[in-house]
């Protein structure tokens, strides 16, 4: 409210006194319970013009932040707009990029086709295509088109995703094959170690990284004393 | 960060025999997506994560009948049998016919509702439902060679999981996401709407998945879900009666028996849980669903049931197929109530070249070529000797195109290498000791993809089996191979032909279907010499004595007979054999034999070999009585020479290699063992759910 008043006041200029007064007591005279004014105090004489402009005034006042706000809005989804189509614009290749990719492969098969007649030229032309393709063609790629997967085979891998999802997914509390395996040598009716240590052949890198640390263990021990 | 242990080749003296015991065959089966029992065949139809279906007969001691290979991208979510035809649903999206007599799928149709979850026909067997993940439930008519779009039900807003028919064909239940919608068949209305809770603590949060459905014929629904709930619904007023939460986990299948007075549910956690429809009085007024038992088979999640008369089969990521008959249906103590397990295939997948000394390996995808290892020196009977020249992988060869690898062979010189898929054939020159590869490409137009391969002891004919029980032979050159003729057997054989066995003399070729047909041909004249006598049981191994050119032929029920080509009779000895009748432990064997091998140095020997053991038959010792041990090996080496004499029979049986995949004898007499310990498949496989124990 204050914020308001206070461009009201700006837009007003210098207001009246009188006015900006009356209008203060009115929102104050509005709120019975409070007891700025005495009840001794006879009414305020306020006049018809005034309390018209008064009328005018809050109305304007209320058409003006009706209109800023529409406006604000209507910049912040420019805005949002505009972020769009640049994020879109730089998913795809620039549009330069592409041509020069077209005019290398052009300029690649006009080479081929003239290497036997100019090779002088071709020489000049073929620099100009590495130069072209260096400094466009960062790294060492290809591009090829992907292969079009048909309408059934997506919805099968869609429809074995959510099989997949609903039995090994989030919240379907399972565990791993060496820990049930485990779990039963210990619960066995010939009590062994877990699998890893039954089998040599399994948990290899973990043996490994065993291995090692107690490697650098022993190492660790053996400097001090010596 | 689990390794799969290196390649090792022992090789071990045993008795008279070095041994090659081969641990790198790195085999690992795929997990068991859907099953369906047919009452009518007694037939079980499996189906695999890398879209195999197996057939299992359930009436010939549980023996893989059939293998159809798989294919890339198949996906098989749900199996059904209408009759005696197959159906699969996907998820890319389409429905599947096999062909059972070809082992390959006859036809597909797409049902355009995006991945397909489910499959269920009605009692009559006029119409399958399908549910896709668009939220329709497609309708097919059962036509006589084909099926064909009906309609569509009311499409619903969330993929349908799961669905069931009521047994009048007029009701369809459906497992959403959240709830249960329960449709007109005729008009295809939804009539109710179930809602299922989606339970306490995280489950609240996620939607609840209705796994699986079953409609029974008094209107009640069974639900199984993945907050681990299995409910009972009242269909006709779609209210909810009971609840029971058998796990923490999902609960990813259901089945019930065909009286619908027992069903059990699979979980997450590898139990099965059996509910049965009891009365808790006597007057049997008041029928009640009551959970009653609980299996713990599986290690893993169990995906798929089936519920026969008598036992309840289970199947999930564990890859393992698990029999439990049930103890109320069939007499305790005896073979029929002892639980089953089958965790390896009923046929080879190790092709070995004897006169080489190098090994095939089939797997789905890729054939692997291994050189074995070599060693000096002689050592104790037990012990190891020292490798001078580890085994070396020769070749990788990648299949192409999308079919799986159906069967392959390895000629004996190692020369050739052959693979079939159900659309394509290959074979391949080896040359520089099986180093360098090139295929042959002027292939003759009558080499069409066989079921079984088999090349002839001198590597110059292969022997591929073509539909109708017939044999095509081709003679092997380069650069084109000659098409030689075709075998053919008597009229009105459909069935596939599974075994394959030339004689070492160039001679004979014995072939067996799965209708336990057994034909023999005369190679020279390129004719049917004979048909063994028809035994009720699949043949699962043969193979033809190289100096007596008798036939040895083993069974699904374990029984053994000995059939002379040249008498076109069975033997003396298979006959002394049948009327004293096999021991009572080796007819109890739950794994059946499958190879059958002959000993060069010693003509009255048979070696035979099966998951758990090998056994030599020696036909000049007597044969064991019902009184003797059985597995005696152990002990007889422990009594002094004399005794032993008197003490042993025929069976020589050695159980030191487990788990055995193959057992062959090479031209220098070395034994090849080839084992694949359950322990290495089971580390590999995908992660089980964590179970909290007491003091751990």
């Amino acid at each position: 409210m204050t914020l308001q008043n206070n461009m009201a006041k700006n837009q007003r200029g210098e207001a009246a006194p009188s006015s900006r007064m009356t209008g203060r007591e009115r929102q104050m005279g509005g709120f019975s319970l409070l007891l700025e004014s005495s009840d001794d105090e006879g009414p305020e004489e306020v006049t018809f013009e005034d309390s018209k402009a008064d009328a005018r005034r809050s109305m304007k006042r209320a058409l003006d932040t009706a209109r800023r706000e529409k406006e604000l809005l209507k910049e912040k989804r420019r805005k949002r707009q505009e972020l769009f189509q640049e994020q879109k614009k730089r998913k795809l290749l620039s549009a330069e990029v592409l041509e020069e990719i077209d005019s290398t492969k052009q300029e690649q098969s006009h080479v081929k086709a003239e290497e036997e007649a100019e090779p002088e030229e071709v020489e000049g032309r073929k620099r100009n295509w590495k130069q072209n393709a260096a400094r466009n063609l960062k790294g060492n790629y290809t591009v090829t088109t992907v292969k079009q997967s048909t309408l059934a085979s997506s919805q099968l891998k869609a429809a074995e995703d959510f099989l997949h999802s609903r039995m090994y997914g989030p919240g379907s509390r399972r565990t791993t094959s060496n820990e049930m395996l485990s779990l039963e040598n210990k619960m066995g009716k010939n009590k062994s170690a877990a699998v890893q240590f039954v089998k040599k052949n399994w948990a290899c890198q973990k043996k490994a990284k065993a291995e090692k640390l107690k490697k650098t263990w022993i190492h660790m021990q053996q400097i001090p004393s010596s | 960060n689990l390794n799969v242990p290196k390649a090792r080749n022992r090789k071990i003296q045993m008795g008279e025999f070095k041994v090659h015991r081969i641990r790198f065959f790195d085999y690992m089966p795929s997990a068991i997506r859907a099953m369906a029992f047919s009452t009518r065949t007694e037939r079980l139809a499996l189906a695999r994560a890398d879209g195999a279906l197996e057939i299992f007969n359930f009436s010939d001691n549980y023996f893989q009948e059939k293998v159809l290979p798989g294919h890339d991208g198949r996906a098989v979510e749900a199996l059904c049998w209408v009759g005696p035809r197959l159906f699969s649903a996907g998820l890319n999206g389409e429905i599947t016919e096999y062909d059972l007599e070809n082992l390959r799928p006859r036809y597909t149709v797409d049902a355009y509702g995006g991945p397909i979850w489910t499959i269920g026909v009605n009692s009559q067997g006029t119409l399958l439902a399908v549910g896709c993940e668009d939220g329709t439930v497609k309708m097919f008519e059962v036509l006589k060679e084909r099926i064909q779009f009906q309609r569509n039900l009311d499409r619903q807003r969330g993929r349908i999981i799961s669905l069931s028919w009521h047994p009048s064909g007029t009701l369809i239940a459906a497992g959403m996401m959240d709830m249960i919608r329960i449709f007109d068949a005729e008009t295809g209305r939804a009539t109710h709407r179930l809602v299922v809770d989606r339970g306490a603590g995280a489950s609240k949060s996620k939607e609840v998945v209705v796994w699986s459905i079953a409609f029974l014929s008094d209107y009640t629904i069974i639900s199984s879900d993945s907050a681990g709930k299995v409910q009972i619904w009242d269909g006709l007023n779609g209210t909810l009666i009971r609840t029971h939460l058998i796990t923490k986990w999902d609960v990813l299948a259901l089945s019930v028996s065909q009286d619908e007075s027992s069903l059990v549910a699979g979980t997450s956690e590898g139990t099965v849980v059996q509910f049965q429809f009891l009365s808790s009085t006597v007057d049997r007024l008041d029928k009640d669903w009551v959970r009653t038992r609980t299996f713990k088979n599986h290690s893993h999640d169990v995906r798929a049931l089936a519920h026969t008369e008598t036992a309840v089969v289970s199947g999930g990521m564990d890859t393992q197929l698990v029999v439990r008959p049930l103890l109320d249906k069939v007499e305790k103590n005896t073979r029929e109530s002892a639980i089953r397990k089958v965790s390896f295939p009923h046929r080879s997948l190790v092709c070995c070249a004897k006169k080489a000394g190098v090994l095939l390996f089939q797997f789905p995808d890729h054939l692997e070529l291994w050189r074995l290892g070599e060693s000096d020196g002689y050592g104790k009977p037990g012990g190891s000797l020292p490798v001078k020249r580890g085994p070396e992988k020769l070749i990788q060869l990648k299949r192409k195109g999308e079919d799986h690898i159906c069967c392959s062979a390895l000629s004996p010189c190692g020369g050739w290498l052959a693979y079939s898929t159900v659309t394509s054939f290959r074979l391949y020159r080896l040359l520089n000791g099986s180093i360098s590869i090139c295929k042959v490409s002027k292939l003759p137009k009558d080499l069409r993809p066989a079921h079984q391969l088999c090349f002839s002891t001198d590597s110059s004919k292969l022997f591929a089996s073509s539909s109708n029980s017939s044999v095509v032979v081709v003679a092997l050159n380069e650069p084109e191979c000659k098409y030689l003729g075709t075998l053919k057997a008597k009229y009105g054989c459909r069935q596939p032909v599974h075994l394959l066995s030339a004689s070492e003399n160039g001679k004979w070729l014995a072939t067996a279907n799965t209708d336990c047909e057994v034909h023999v041909y005369n190679l020279d004249k390129l004719k049917l010499h004979c048909t063994v006598p028809v035994y009720g049981s699949c043949p699962t191994a043969m193979a033809i004595h190289p100096t007596t050119s008798n036939l040895v032929v083993v069974h699904a029920d374990q029984q053994i007979f000995e059939y002379s080509l040249v008498k076109k009779e069975y033997t003396e000895w298979s006959r002394r054999l049948q009327k004293q009748g096999l021991h009572s432990l080796w007819l109890e064997r739950d794994t059946p034999i499958t190879h059958v091998t002959f000993n060069p140095k010693n003509p009255a020997h048979i070696i035979v070999q099966d998951l758990f053991m090998f056994c030599i038959i020696d036909k000049s010792l007597p044969l064991p009585e019902a009184k003797n041990v059985l597995y005696n090996q152990m002990t007889l080496r422990s009594l002094p020479e004399p005794d032993r004499v008197l003490h042993s029979h025929g069976f020589k049986i050695c159980k030191d290699f487990q788990h055995l995949l193959c057992v062959s004898l090479l031209e220098d007499h070395s034994l090849v063992v080839v084992e694949r310990p359950l322990l290495d498949i089971v580390s590999q496989l995908p992660a089980p759910v964590r179970q909290k124990k007491f003091a751990t």
